[in-house]
């Protein structure tokens, strides 16, 4: 009974779970009651309950455009769950990483659609090398993902933080949120650990690439030119980071662009889902 | 219940009156001692410099005191005609006093709604009268619960989030730009005396360095003393710039000590895109205001911190329906839960005295009877008058409950009291 009842989970109803979370959190910031927190934080863990229970039981891999999407939601929801009980009750957090789990389970809804006859993650064959090198440039992929997806979220909240400042309004009359140097410094820890796992990441997938492992795409595939473009401006953001020393409100609009790149290079077919390493 | 709050406020005495009737330690001492021994009443005086409260509560079955005899009280306490104070009395009675109380420590009845100062006056003045034995159970239970309804709201709404006079605002703007303090250099220009306010609040914020500087040496070595700074000579105001994240510079200079061309070719390229944020107290001001750009340098002059300070207190007017609403909630469930108390023993007593009445008459019947009835029709009979008197009893209980819920169960108690014979 329990089993069937998991496996009648759909993206809708994680989708749907998160969206109810995300208006409540809206409620709150509206009408403040410790109520809408309380209903959001349990709409919030049953959409996390949902999709983790929809993970286990369909095993998407991260390696296919929709199984990275769907992961690299998930791990986001973690954040906001973790964010929202816990680390930043009092910002508006939520508010902010919500809109993105929602986004990024539409966007895997899609991209299942769009290639129903996914297969799914075999840990087995991946284990035993059948396709090892694919598991680890996919999981390298996925975990930079989410470094540059924290990233971006950082840096939205801190360009309108920004953008209030410029402005003088007044703190705590609006959304409440971090502050510039919490953000920053948030924005800078996602740069520096994303930038290494997407550099072997690549260095890996370059390799099999070169070896005709990957049967899907060549050099100029869209996917192979995301990737390089996102790596290209992560290094353009270290260099003015560390380098440079320009404004961080232009390194926040620089990681956005490299968040909009990460969705193109996610959503772009992938090269090592199907063959894998032989 | 029988619980008053009389006293006046900011809105219904002026400041020469309320000076007049405040209480200072003796005072107080004196009144709560006069009061109980006069009265036969627990009480709290609540004095601060918008408010004298007297918190009245006696004994359900003695009435209760009020406006006329509380104002002869003041007067004879502090010599002022009683004519002249009584008009500017206000009394809340039982579950609107409870309210008032509730309402008086959330700060929903301060002039800066939601002020968490009046929550520690409330503290105090009730471990005053505590301490000299001048409360019982009602204000015992009474000022506790005031507190953590205080608390409640406070942390449950927003009432008394941001900060909502000119000079502290600028710890809200600090925080909107800075998280930590402990590795942060703060530099005081000029000892201007809203200056010297702003930097009290900054330094709650613990920062790592205070620097001052200014034209006069006398002065600045003045100012750091008082606020534990170091003086840094007025030649280095470009390098001091440089090194500090927070700035508050309040110099009576007639023209800007900071221009834009100084800033950006002596301070702003060696500051390597760190964060600085500036609070130009002065008028004229001090610091260029093109130099604002609210990524890595901000700058806030005194109409900005006013302004941050008026919004502040109108988005605290927003949440002032949720702080009405839990007080309202916690009135509801102190009020009942404190009839239920006082029901109890009176539902115990008139149970009992009934049992005692039904004993005798039943053993008095069955005295009679005694070996004309079997066992069972025994055992009817017993259990006839249990149910009569069950019966009779539920609706003088069943009204005394509803009472009690409705909030003014008071005179039912009294009276079944009374009906019943039941004593004190």
């Amino acid at each position: 009974m329990t089993g069937s009842l998991i496996q009648g989970i759909h993206h809708y109803c994680i989708g749907l779970s998160y969206l109810c979370a995300f208006l409540l959190e809206l409620a709150r910031l509206l009408w403040p009651a410790n109520g809408w927190r309380v209903a959001g934080l349990a709409f919030g863990a049953a959409g996390l309950f949902a999709h983790t229970a929809y993970l286990l039981v369909n095993q998407p891999s991260p390696a296919e455009p929709y199984g990275s999407v769907l992961w690299l939601a998930w791990v986001l929801a973690l954040f906001y769950f973790w964010g929202t009980a816990h680390k930043h009750a009092k910002q508006a957090w939520a508010v902010f990483v919500l809109p993105v789990v929602i986004g990024l389970v539409a966007v895997s809804r899609v991209l299942l659609t769009a290639t129903p006859e996914t297969p799914a993650f075999d840990a087995a064959a991946w284990a035993t090398g059948e396709r090892f090198w694919g598991a680890v440039h996919g999981v390298l992929i996925l975990l930079a993902s989410v470094g540059v997806s924290v990233g971006f979220l950082a840096s939205v909240m801190y360009l309108i933080q920004a953008r209030r400042l410029r402005k003088k309004v007044a703190p705590g009359t609006v959304v409440p949120m971090l502050s510039l140097e919490r953000l920053e410094t948030m924005n800078r820890r996602a740069l520096n650990f994303a930038f290494p796992l997407l550099t072997a990441g690549l260095l890996v997938g370059s390799i099999l690439l070169q070896h005709g492992h990957a049967l899907s795409d060549n050099w100029l595939s869209l996917k192979v030119l995301s990737t390089a473009g996102l790596w290209l401006v992560f290094l353009v953001l270290l260099y003015l980071r560390y380098g440079a020393h320009v404004p961080a409100r232009r390194l926040a609009t620089l990681s956005i662009a490299s968040f909009a790149l990460l969705l193109v290079a996610l959503a772009a077919s992938h090269p090592f889902a199907v063959g894998g390493a032989k | 219940m029988n619980l008053r709050a009389i006293g006046c406020n900011v809105d219904s005495a002026a400041v020469e009156l309320r000076e007049k009737l405040a209480f200072d330690a003796a005072k107080t001492q004196r009144a709560l001692a006069e009061l109980n021994a006069r009265f036969a009443t627990e009480a709290v005086i609540l004095g601060t410099c918008n408010r004298v409260e007297i918190y009245l509560a006696r004994q359900e079955t003695v009435a209760p005191l009020h406006v006329p005899l509380m104002s002869e009280f003041l007067s004879e306490m502090h010599g002022v005609p009683a004519a002249a104070i009584v008009p500017h009395l206000y009394e809340h009675a039982d579950a609107a006093a409870v309210r008032h109380l509730f309402r008086v420590a959330s700060g929903l009845d301060s002039v800066v709604l939601g002020e968490t100062q009046i929550a520690g006056q409330v503290k105090d003045a009730y471990e005053a009268a505590q301490k000299l034995t001048a409360t019982g159970a009602l204000l015992n239970k009474l000022f506790p619960e005031a507190l953590r309804v205080s608390k409640r709201v406070r942390g449950e709404t927003g009432i008394a989030q941001g900060r909502v006079s000119v000079s502290s605002a600028a710890v809200d703007f600090v925080q909107q730009v800075f998280s930590t303090f402990e590795d942060k250099t703060v530099l005081v220009i000029g000892a201007g005396k809203m200056g010297r306010l702003t930097l009290n609040h900054l330094a709650e914020l613990k920062p790592a360095a205070i620097l001052v500087t200014n034209r006069s040496p006398e002065k600045a070595a003045a100012s750091a003393r008082d606020c534990g700074g170091r003086v840094v000579p007025w030649e280095q105001l470009d390098d001091a710039l440089v090194q500090a994240d927070i700035v508050l510079s309040t110099t009576g200079a007639p023209e800007p000590i900071v221009t834009r061309r100084r800033f950006d070719d002596k301070v702003r390229r060696r500051r390597a895109g760190r964060m600085l944020i500036v609070f130009d107290m002065a008028v004229p001001r001090d610091f260029d205001p093109r130099i604002h750009d609210g990524d890595t340098v901000s700058v806030f002059n005194v109409d900005d911190l006013a302004r941050a300070a008026d919004e502040r207190k109108a988005e605290r007017r927003r949440h002032l329906p949720a702080a009405e609403a839990i007080v309202e909630a916690e009135v509801t469930k102190f009020v009942k839960e404190w009839n239920t108390r006082q029901d109890g023993p009176v539902i115990g007593k008139l149970t009992a005295e009934v049992d005692k009445l039904r004993d005798a008459v039943v053993s008095q019947l069955l005295g009679k009877l005694n070996g004309k009835l079997t066992d069972a029709e025994r055992d009817y009979i017993e259990g006839a008058f249990r149910l009569f008197q069950s019966r009779l009893l539920h609706g003088p209980i069943a009204a005394l409950k509803e009472s009690s819920r409705e909030g003014h169960s008071g005179g039912l108690r009294e009276a079944l009291r009374k009906l019943f014979g039941l004593g004190e």
